[in-house]
């Protein structure tokens, strides 16, 4: 039987964001989404677990060089730290940034940069939007 | 996909068998038999998974999940459960009881969408319910 090798690197950013759907009327807005529909956006200090499985190199000892990965993760999230998604990231131009969808995109833009590492694949992202609410997200 | 979001209730408890002496309810139980009772801040993790709705862009509202979650955590938070709380009066309060009951308060608003159910007694004891059937996920 063989064995799995997982890796999780955390990292955190900052980001506000509205929840709109801008097909609804404003009542339905508001009684669906509550506060976080307020006009002008709200943020959190999300947290951000990266988990990726893979062989261990038997040179190096790692699936993955942290320093790539951490390169990767800072990339991919320079599109989402100290912005506000709705305005500021084209991926949610038209789709609801709830931590669902924010644990989506992610996914894709992460595995898109993940792609040409042989050794290692995407197993998970859990996104923490605070404290007591994360979001899991996997594809086979 | 799924989310999971965490609450607390603070509650006291005995474990104790009323059939038997004081010191067998010792034997078994412990300090967890100590006559007057001890507490513990609990914490609750509800996962819930499902596809992701196109239009809300959430697998389940969050408002509708904390209400659903709350009327349990309002019943057990401050009490004793031993005592004030009727299926603990037949029911050990014990973690793993504890962890079933909650799954049955809010598995006939939730459905299908309840996968799991984790209950941290302390930072170092932990009791998750679960349907292995209804259970796709290794995570």
């Amino acid at each position: 039987m063989g064995f799995k090798k997982l890796l999780t690197k955390k990292m955190e950013f900052s980001a506000s964001h509205r929840y709109w759907n801008p097909g609804w009327s404003e009542e339905k807005n508001i009684s669906v989404f509550g506060k976080s529909a307020g006009p002008y956006g709200h943020g959190h200090n999300y947290s951000l677990e990266l988990t990726v499985e893979g062989e261990v190199d038997a040179e190096t000892g790692m699936i993955i060089n942290l320093y790539e990965l951490k390169s990767v993760m800072k990339d991919v999230l320079r599109g989402f730290d100290h912005k506000h998604l709705n305005d500021d990231n084209p991926h949610f131009k038209d789709l609801v940034p709830t931590t669902e969808n924010i644990a989506r995109v992610l996914w894709d833009l992460l595995e898109e940069k993940l792609e040409d590492n042989p050794r290692c694949s995407l197993y998970r992202v859990r996104l923490y939007e605070t404290h007591d609410l994360y979001v899991d997200y996997w594809r086979k | 996909m799924s989310l999971t979001k965490t609450y607390r209730f603070s509650a006291g408890h005995r474990l104790y068998i009323k059939e038997l002496s004081e010191e067998e309810n010792f034997r078994i139980f412990d300090t967890c038999s100590n006559p007057n009772g001890h507490g513990h801040d609990y914490y609750v993790h509800v996962k819930v998974a499902g596809d992701i709705d196109p239009e809300s862009g959430m697998i389940l509202n969050l408002q509708e999940l904390d209400e659903t979650v709350n009327i349990v955590i309002d019943e057990l938070d401050h009490r004793r459960l031993d005592i004030e709380v009727p299926y603990f009066e037949v029911n050990q309060p014990t973690g793993e009881n504890i962890a079933k009951y909650m799954w049955e308060r809010i598995k006939p608003d939730l459905g299908d969408k309840l996968i799991h159910l984790k209950l941290s007694e302390t930072s170092n004891s932990y009791f998750e319910y679960y349907e292995e059937d209804n259970y796709p996920y290794e995570r």
